[in-house]
């Protein structure tokens, strides 16, 4: 009882982190005729600001102004103050309806972004060695196994037990993926379904026994962690600047939008994107809340200018796939646009995810 | 520089005793950067929210971003507000609610402690990092020869067994009022408990012993990063300093301070600097904090940062200032609950670190009674002695001992009392007592007062932190000349105490002045107001 008390109290705190991200800065578009106002996942706060994608919005009748929320919380927020909630997965859709009192709503889902591991390549030819991750020759991309990969979290091997990490100065201390908070935040909460699934003896976990059955090998991930960051952009960015881990929790979306849009500061050149075999891959939710708001989803969906921005900034728009793989096409080596080898499984209900999270982390 | 080593003004006046550490406000533009040394310090500049001006409660080594935020004012039109804060201070601030409305973001070297807060979870909002830098070791090239490391291989053992050894000593600031002290407080604990993951509060019991032996190296301590480089640069018989890659590798260019800067093979902890709005901003100030964040992440900012302060770039394609090694680091976690960092500072504070001395060196001349300075004082004082449920930091530390010498035309008594560990009450109550029992009467003879604070100091343990706090309101009835020579034939391990002093009534500051640049201390203001002195003896406190 006390457990989901803090769990209750923890989503609620949490509810009110927001963040203001004015779509278009200075520039007002000249034919807008609706002001729309929604909350987002920050992830997608820069193809919000992208003047490009203001003024295809601008051109449409839209004026969007966007503030960000841990998609996991925006049920707790003062939803009638939107026109529109856009979450990024699915999977909190259904809370976020019922909270503003729009239950049955005609939500569209326009892009999605699969998780991703993004390793150092000195790390991931260590994991590759080593039977963790396989990767063909010749390319940047790869495949995480998970289940040897939880077996070695769950016996707590560390970088030195692991051959050929020796030479690696940084290749030290337990072997973990830094994800983000999964109480809060959208790739942290999917992290947590699909390894609990997989050690889950591959079925999504459904009840306290599931919940119980996995919890050790969920703290085994977690709580080595230490603090936990609030969005994948931190660790992102230090992985950028060459610090912090070498195995990180990213969406495929931060790496495709960098190849897109800085290919030459060579920021990938030291970059292997791990694929986990087992993944929850669930689609960006545009939630209406408003009238205002009513048609904009379909927009984003099917709008083919709005598409295209959508894949520079490294998401895929719904079948999609060859519009992906064309603009990607010159960093083929890095992508994997056909989510080749890849189990797709389902999220656990949101109650159970974050039961699962709350145990995870304490 | 004529007032030689003041400190920047005060922020309005803070009245509890962890607002009171957030001692120093600086308007960035506009007026110079406040850390040592700064001729004009702004004052306080407490205000409402303006359009296009950025209230942020900030990390206080962040002063030297000052040419950067210009350039972002002038590019953004958004100028920013500094005012220095330590890490327990800030957090504590967001969490209880009191930055609400006071700030409009935060800018600290991590938000990971903040975190460790649950409270504190609904008040931020777009954490975005700006920049990095570990923690490091600065050595000097003697020491560094003497000990025949190989840079590239030093670990946090090897630091330790060197210190284990008597053959390294460094200075390192207050975990508990700095962020960079604390980042290596958890840098250290890691490195020494080989701890694989997170920190639990059983590594840091395993690593105590390594850890209580490892700080026994420690010969300079500091509440801010600025006044230890100062003051080790004064010191001159330090071997090395525990501070940011960015702070060390900017020593060497402007003080040519020599160091070969160690990032320790087994791991580092490493400061992003997130940019972070607080929820309770008001819009306008919302979008202001979006506009600098974007202008801080682009090329040339970015560019801007690691050239002039030495700091990693964050943002791809933009390449490191020369100097900045490329060889990765293992990032050593930062612990994931509160108890656990909370233990740590706790241990730091009342078992780890040597323990201190403190002499408050006390006017109570008969012009002490005029606006009730005397008042003031007693409640600055017994402030200091916390309550029974004082968390770390906000009380006497415990094996501290305290010596209270009141003076008038010569001093009226030495009143000394030691905190001991497990039952600091008594000494406490009885500080609290002898402050009650301060008189106002007399003459103001510092320079013999300060004298006898000296001789106190001389006898009784020599390794302990030793400092004295001089409180004065008004001018020396005697000769500077005299302290002066008694300074001068003093043996270097005991010139090594400093006197930090406070400007208080009609203290004379060229006077008070000549006393800290004389001894290496530090000037602190409590001229404006109410709280002042409270604060600025709570901010001393850093430095003892």
């Amino acid at each position: 009882m006390r457990r989901i008390l803090g769990i209750a109290l923890a989503v609620l705190l949490l509810g009110g982190v927001i963040a203001v991200a004015l779509a278009g800065g200075e520039e007002t578009p000249p034919t807008a005729t609706k002001t729309v106002k929604g909350v987002i996942g920050s992830e997608k706060s820069e193809y919000f600001r992208d003047p490009d994608v203001v003024k295809a919005l601008a051109d449409k009748g839209y004026t969007v102004k966007t503030e960000t929320s841990g998609s996991w919380a925006m049920d707790q927020l003062a939803l009638k103050e939107f026109d529109f909630a856009f979450p990024s997965s699915s999977e909190p859709a259904p809370e976020i309806e019922a909270a503003a009192g729009v239950k049955g709503a005609q939500t569209t889902k326009p892009f999605f972004s699969p998780l991703v591991v993004i390793a150092r390549a000195n790390a991931a030819k260590v994991l590759a060695d080593n039977n963790l991750v396989k990767v063909e020759p010749g390319r940047k991309w790869g495949t995480l196994l998970m289940g040897p990969y939880l077996k070695a979290a769950a016996e707590d091997r560390n970088w030195q037990d692991l051959s050929g990490s020796a030479a690696h100065a940084e290749l030290n201390g337990r072997l973990f993926i830094k994800t983000t908070d999964p109480a809060t935040s959208n790739s942290g909460a999917l992290f947590l379904a699909a390894t609990s699934n997989v050690a889950n003896d591959k079925t999504v976990v459904s009840d306290q026994a599931g919940i119980d059955r996995t919890a050790p090998l969920m703290q085994k991930l977690i709580r080595v962690q230490g603090a936990l960051e609030p969005s994948t952009d931190d660790p992102f960015r230090a992985f950028i600047s060459g610090s912090g881990e070498p195995l990180i929790l990213a969406y495929e979306s931060q790496v495709a939008s960098l190849l897109q849009q800085k290919p030459e500061t060579g920021a990938a050149d030291n970059m292997v994107v791990l694929y986990p075999d087992t993944t929850v891959n669930s689609p960006h939710t545009f939630v209406p809340i408003s009238e205002n708001a009513k048609e904009l989803g379909s927009l984003l969906a099917n709008d083919p200018k709005l598409r295209q921005l959508a894949v520079r900034h490294g998401f895929r728009p719904q079948n999609g796939v060859p519009e992906f793989t064309a603009a990607t096409a010159s960093h083929a080596a890095y992508l994997n646009p056909e989510l080749t080898g890849i189990r797709q499984v389902s999220a656990p209900t949101v109650k159970i995810l974050m039961a699962l999270a709350a145990r995870a982390k304490g | 520089m004529s007032d030689g080593g003041i400190l920047g003004t005060r922020t309005a006046p803070v009245r509890g005793r962890l607002t009171a550490a957030v001692a120093l406000a600086a308007t960035l533009l506009g007026a110079s950067a406040c850390d040592a040394g700064s001729p004009d310090p702004a004052k306080p500049t407490q205000s409402k929210y303006q359009e296009g001006r950025l209230r942020v409660l900030a990390s206080s080594e962040l002063a030297d971003m000052e040419p950067v935020l210009k350039a972002a004012k002038a590019a953004t039109g958004v100028g920013v507000e500094l005012t220095w804060s330590g890490t327990l201070d800030a957090a504590e601030q967001v969490a209880s609610g009191k930055a609400d409305g006071k700030y409009d973001a935060i800018w600290l070297s991590s938000n990971d402690y903040l975190r460790l807060r649950p409270e504190a979870a609904g008040k931020l909002s777009s954490e975005t990092p700006v920049m990095s830098s570990p923690v490091a070791l600065g050595v000097r090239a003697d020491a560094l020869a003497r000990l025949g490391w190989k840079p590239e291989e030093v670990t946090w053992s090897a630091v330790h067994e060197a210190v284990a050894a008597g053959k390294l000593t460094y200075g390192m600031t207050d975990p508990v009022r700095s962020n960079s002290g604390f980042s290596a407080l958890v840098s250290v604990a890691s490195g020494l408990s080989g701890a694989q993951a997170a920190l639990t509060d059983a590594d840091v019991k395993t690593a105590q012993p390594k850890l209580k032996s490892f700080f026994a190296g420690q010969k300079l301590t500091s509440g801010s990063s600025g006044w230890l480089a100062t003051a080790y640069a004064q010191r001159g018989d330090v071997d090395a300093l525990v501070n940011y890659e960015s702070v060390l590798l900017s020593m060497n260019r402007d003080a040519k301070a020599g160091l070969t800067v160690i990032r320790p093979r087994d791991g580092v902890v490493t400061a992003h600097y997130p940019l972070t709005l607080l929820t309770s901003a008001p819009a306008g100030a919302r979008e202001s904090g979006r506009a600098l964040t974007d202008y801080l992440s682009g090329a040339e900012a970015q560019k801007a940062i690691t050239e002039k302060t030495f700091r990693r770039p964050v943002t791809a394609g933009v390449q490191p200032a020369a100097g900045l090694n490329a060889d990765k680091r293992r990032e050593l976690p930062f612990p994931g609950t509160r108890s656990v960092a909370d233990g740590l500072l706790a241990s730091y504070e009342n078992e780890l670190r040597r323990p201190s001395r403190t002499v408050y060196v006390l006017d109570t001349s008969g012009s002490m009674e005029e606006q009730d300075r005397i008042g003031r004082l007693r409640s600055a004082l017994t402030e200091l002695t916390g309550t029974g449920d004082s968390g770390t930091g906000q009380r006497f530390r415990d094996r501290e001992e305290v010596t209270l010498l009141p003076f008038g035309d010569k001093v009226k008594e030495v009143l000394t009392h030691v905190v001991e560990p497990g039952n600091p009450g008594p000494a406490l109550d009885a500080i609290r007592g002898d402050v009650k029992s301060l008189r106002p009467e007399g003459g103001t003879a510092v320079y013999g007062s300060l004298k006898a604070a000296y001789e106190h100091l001389g006898q009784g343990n020599a390794d302990a932190f030793t400092s004295i706090v001089l409180m004065t309101d008004g001018q020396s009835g005697d000769r500077a000349k005299d302290f002066d020579s008694f300074y001068a034939g003093l043996p270097d391990a005991r010139k090594h105490t400093p006197v930090f002093a406070v400007l208080f009534g009609d203290s004379d500051r060229k006077e008070l002045t000549h006393i800290t640049e004389l001894t290496g201390g530090r000037l602190f203001d409590a001229t404006d107001g109410n709280g002042s002195l409270d604060g600025a003896f709570e901010e001393i406190r850093g430095y003892q």
